[in-house]
């Protein structure tokens, strides 16, 4: 038996070690309420897991049910979790801007039993489709502020079920233990919903082993300490989050921090400056842009100094990317321009302490990581994906911007003939939940077949796209829209972008989201007057203002990946509207479907087409918006930009 | 009705300022826990009745009862001790201070220590402090405004600070909650908000509102018994749907049909 214990290791096993090893001695968790960080302690936090574990088996939790958790990242999330985990059972996350219908599809497919649910908006979306999702048993909700008059019978208190399993813990004192005792890493621990972008969202079913080999992994290039500390602030409904806190918290293990409030992260990431982030790529994208505008807005000598020490600081990196010695002059003055520039600003954007920023969801410009690289940021690309856990990562002193990285010892990595990225490794999934046929075909011939085109160069991995993405031109080369997509995202005044190009299309053009805020403040800064979105990104100004940013990127691409023409949309891209997945990436056919009329315009090279659409109102009712989209063709001598 | 359900009456009051009769012979009652409304064209003497009822003004004739007192001859300083606050109709918060220190700033009215324990900041004051601070984090948690905790609160949107201003009167642990005209200005959005908060006060604390709105939907939906003043006269006194079928409140707010 002890040779078997030491062997298979599931998260509860590892969180009742942390609470045998640190007790109250060692502080687990913080949480940010009444405007100071309070502390939970490792006992504190198995106790309350333990709680919730016996008030779930009082009320007929049995081994393999599902628990679906709706909502932010909060202590209560994780103890529900874990708490299911220790009774052999799995966790499905649901984000929180999910309407009823898709809330039902997750109970409904998932064969949830019971549903944890924050605060009242999450409760209510559960009670309008209690009727049809029969195996629900209870609804517990941890925020009870507006549900003091809620008679429903299944919903309750986390506090009453805590109450409920503390009593039954006095009957059945050691249960838990042997339940904690009777799991293998083999079991399922939570499923995590495929975003979506084709289809119904597809439930990839995790092990503990699986969640677990994500930190294992990271820990071979990055060392963690126990003393690290961590925001819990990506939904834990992602699988990034089930991997880094959840299991990373028990396993390395941090200390992890719960926001007050979504609103409050900016300030509570300054409060706690955590030495380990991750963004998603959009992120890192916004986060630049804000860098980029509010440095503009600064004054005179503020703007200097950056300047200044950023040109500094980019020459010492292009020193050092073509691997020459940086001279001793220019290394004084950077440590000069870091702690007069440098160490200020990252104090500001709350990454004083971080050892290192990941980077993953969508590709990322090299333009951008050497801004974040010049100002001491050490942000590395990712790649990884939910089947398959973490698979490359960038290694200290051997970052290539244009590369995923090396992929991590222990994982094997291979591209098929057809430019498919295969991967073998702890991480890979077991299957998806109720889809054999799916299940079959990512995981044919013992690889996760990844759906990503990419390569391997030198050790490094690197990605170009999405397999099915990658797009014949009508010249036969083989383009990907995406490339282009990033590369206009890097100014601060597009907010999103959609290239479009294939054989049927004449030439490669683009819809355009400008970045309102940013759009805004420039149009202020150059008197040009406006009402709403609408009206100014149809301003001559402002569609001149994206045309300079079209030219230059078209100077730098190949002449047949040029933007011959693009539009300024009218609205934004919605994820309410389907036109984007909730993670904000876009959805390429139904953007396509629905703008068909400004896509043709484009091929005509037509100066401007009328467009009608449906607006859903707050009160439900629908109304049509009429309104004039100019269409912005570009010269071929685009290679003038610089 | 019985006696111990009614939380404050106002009866027979009547002010002048000069020939001008800004209410004349106003009576009603304030019942425990309730949320009553007051309506009534411009200048018909909604705003006049509260700052009788704080004290801002004394009325010549009438009385006002509360809790056995009669609130007429209590200095306006007084009258939050005795457990009512009010918010104004143009928001009169301290601009220069952040939302928090607001806040606090109104439970001054509520410090018992003396001067040489808040130099050194120890012992009582400490713990008072402490005290202070944990009321006003659940009332900053209660409107949610935990993102403008430190923001100035001359920076902040007007939507915003109505909601601070509603927080200054909450800290105060008031019975009576006199709001005047909490969602003038606000767009739907906020105004749905603040009706959110008003109900979750009512609910959650027990405490009696009187409202001076001027959006009548908001006034209808929220509030239970509604009094209709014109040119200092209650003209109707009843429950939403009554009064809006009354045929004296339809002729004070459009005229003669």
């Amino acid at each position: 038996m002890g040779a078997m214990e030491r062997e298979t290791e599931t998260i509860p096993k590892l969180l009742r070690k942390r609470a045998q090893e640190h007790g109250r001695r060692k502080i687990a968790m913080r949480k940010k309420d009444y405007g100071i960080w309070n502390e939970y302690s490792w006992q504190e936090v198995y106790d309350h897991v333990r709680w919730v574990a016996y008030g779930l088996l009082s009320l007929g939790f049995e081994k393999g049910d599902k628990i679906t958790i709706l909502g932010d990242n909060d202590p209560e999330w994780y103890w529900a979790e874990w708490a299911a985990q220790c009774l052999g059972g799995a966790a499905v996350g649901v984000y929180i801007d999910c309407v009823p219908s898709e809330v039902k599809f997750y109970l409904e497919h998932s064969d949830s039993t019971f549903v944890f649910a924050r605060d009242q908006e999450q409760v209510d979306k559960v009670l309008e489709i209690h009727e049809q999702v029969p195996g629900v048993k209870r609804v517990i909700y941890w925020d009870p502020r507006g549900l003091w008059f809620y008679d429903h019978p299944s919903v309750m208190d986390l506090k009453d079920l805590e109450a409920l399993g503390r009593k039954h813990a006095q009957d059945h004192p050691e249960l838990l233990d042997d339940l904690i005792s009777l799991g293998r890493e083999e079991d399922i621990a939570a499923f995590c919903y495929t975003s979506g972008t084709t289809g119904l969202p597809k439930g990839a079913m995790l092990t503990h082993r699986n969640l677990l080999y994500a930190v294992k992994a990271l820990w071979q290039y990055n060392a963690f300490l126990t003393t690290d500390n961590y925001l819990s602030y990506i939904s834990p409904a992602w699988v990034t989050e089930q991997m880094l806190g959840l299991a990373g918290g028990v396993l390395v293990p941090f200390v992890v921090h719960f926001p007050e409030k979504p609103e409050t992260v900016q300030k509570d990431l300054r409060d706690i400056a955590p030495d380990i982030i991750f963004y998603g790529a959009r992120l890192w994208e916004s986060l630049a842009s804000t860098i980029q505008v509010k440095m503009t807005d600064s004054t005179p000598l503020k703007i200097f100094f950056y300047r200044v020490a950023s040109a500094l600081s980019h020459n010492r990196l292009k020193a050092r990317e073509k691997g020459q010695r940086v001279n001793v002059a220019l290394r004084l003055l950077h440590q000069l321009a870091d702690f007069v520039v440098f160490r200020p600003l990252r104090d500001r954007i709350g990454l004083a302490r971080c050892k290192v920023g990941y980077t993953a969801g969508a590709a990322i410009s090299p333009d951008m990581m050497r801004l974040f690289h010049a100002i001491g940021i050490n942000i590395k690309n990712l790649y990884g994906s939910t089947e398959a856990s973490v698979v490359s990562l960038h290694k200290d002193g051997d970052i290539r911007y244009e590369t995923v990285g090396v992929p991590f010892e222990g994982c094997d990595v291979r591209v098929s003939e057809d430019g498919e990225i295969l991967v073998r490794n702890d991480g890979v999934f077991v299957g998806y939940y109720k889809n054999p046929e799916a299940t079959e075909r990512a995981l044919r011939g013992g690889y996760y077949h990844t759906g990503d085109a990419g390569v391997r160069d030198k050790g490094h991995l690197i990605y170009f796209d999405r397999v099915d993405e990658m797009i014949q031109l009508s010249g036969g080369k083989k383009f990907s829209p995406q490339f282009i997509e990033i590369r206009l995202l890097f100014s601060p005044y597009i907010k999103d972008a959609m290239v479009f190009g294939g054989e049927d299309r004449p030439f490669v053009t683009a819809i355009l989201n400008m970045d309102f805020d940013n759009v805004g403040k420039w149009a202020e800064k150059n008197k040009l007057a406006y009402t709403t979105y609408m009206d100014l990104s149809q301003k001559k100004e402002v569609r001149g203002l994206l045309a300079g940013i079209v030219k230059e990127l078209n100077s730098v691409l190949p002449e047949y990946t040029r933007i011959k023409a693009f539009v300024s949309l009218h609205k934004e891209f919605d994820p309410d509207e389907a036109e984007m997945t909730r993670t904000r990436k876009l959805k390429r056919k139904p953007i396509e479907e629905r703008y068909r009329d400004i896509l043709s315009a484009m091929d005509e090279q037509k100066d401007s087409v009328r467009v009608e659409s449906k607006v859903v109102y707050r009160d439900g009712k629908v109304g049509t918006v009429k309104t004039q989209v100019f269409v912005n063709t570009l010269s071929d001598n685009g290679g003038r930009g610089r | 009705m019985s006696e111990d359900e009614i939380h404050l009456i106002v009866d027979q009051l009547s002010i002048s300022f000069g020939g001008l009769m800004a209410l004349s012979n106003v009576h009603f009652e304030l019942r425990k826990g309730e949320i009553l409304g007051i309506i009534g064209p411009n200048g018909a003497g909604k705003t006049c009745l509260l700052n009788c009822i704080s004290g801002f003004y004394r009325p010549q004739w009438g009385e006002i009862l509360f809790k056995g007192r009669n609130l007429v001859k209590v200095a306006p300083h007084v009258i939050p001790n005795l457990g009512i606050s009010r918010t104004f109709q143009n928001v009169e918060l301290y601009t220069g201070l952040s939302t928090l220190d607001n806040l606090l700033a109104a439970r001054h009215m509520f410090i018992d220590y003396g001067v040489g324990s808040a130099l050194f900041h120890f012992g009582r004051a400490k713990r008072e402090e402490i005290k202070h601070r944990r009321i006003v984090e659940d009332i900053i948690k209660l409107l949610e405004i935990e993102d403008i905790r430190d923001h100035t609160v001359g920076s902040l949107p007007y939507g915003l600070r109505k909601r601070v201003e509603l927080g200054r009167a909450l800290v105060q642990e008031p019975e009576v909650l006199l709001l005047d005209e909490p969602m003038a200005g606000m767009n739907v959005e906020e105004k749905e908000d603040m009706a959110r908060f008003i109900i979750d006060v009512n609910e959650l604390k027990g405490t009696s509102i009187i409202l001076i709105e001027h959006d009548m939907g908001v006034v209808m939906d929220i509030t239970e018994r509604i009094i209709v003043l014109d040119f200092g006269n209650k003209i109707a006194e009843g429950i939403a749907g009554d009064i809006q079928k009354d045929a004296k409140v339809i002729k004070a707010y459009l005229g003669k049909t």
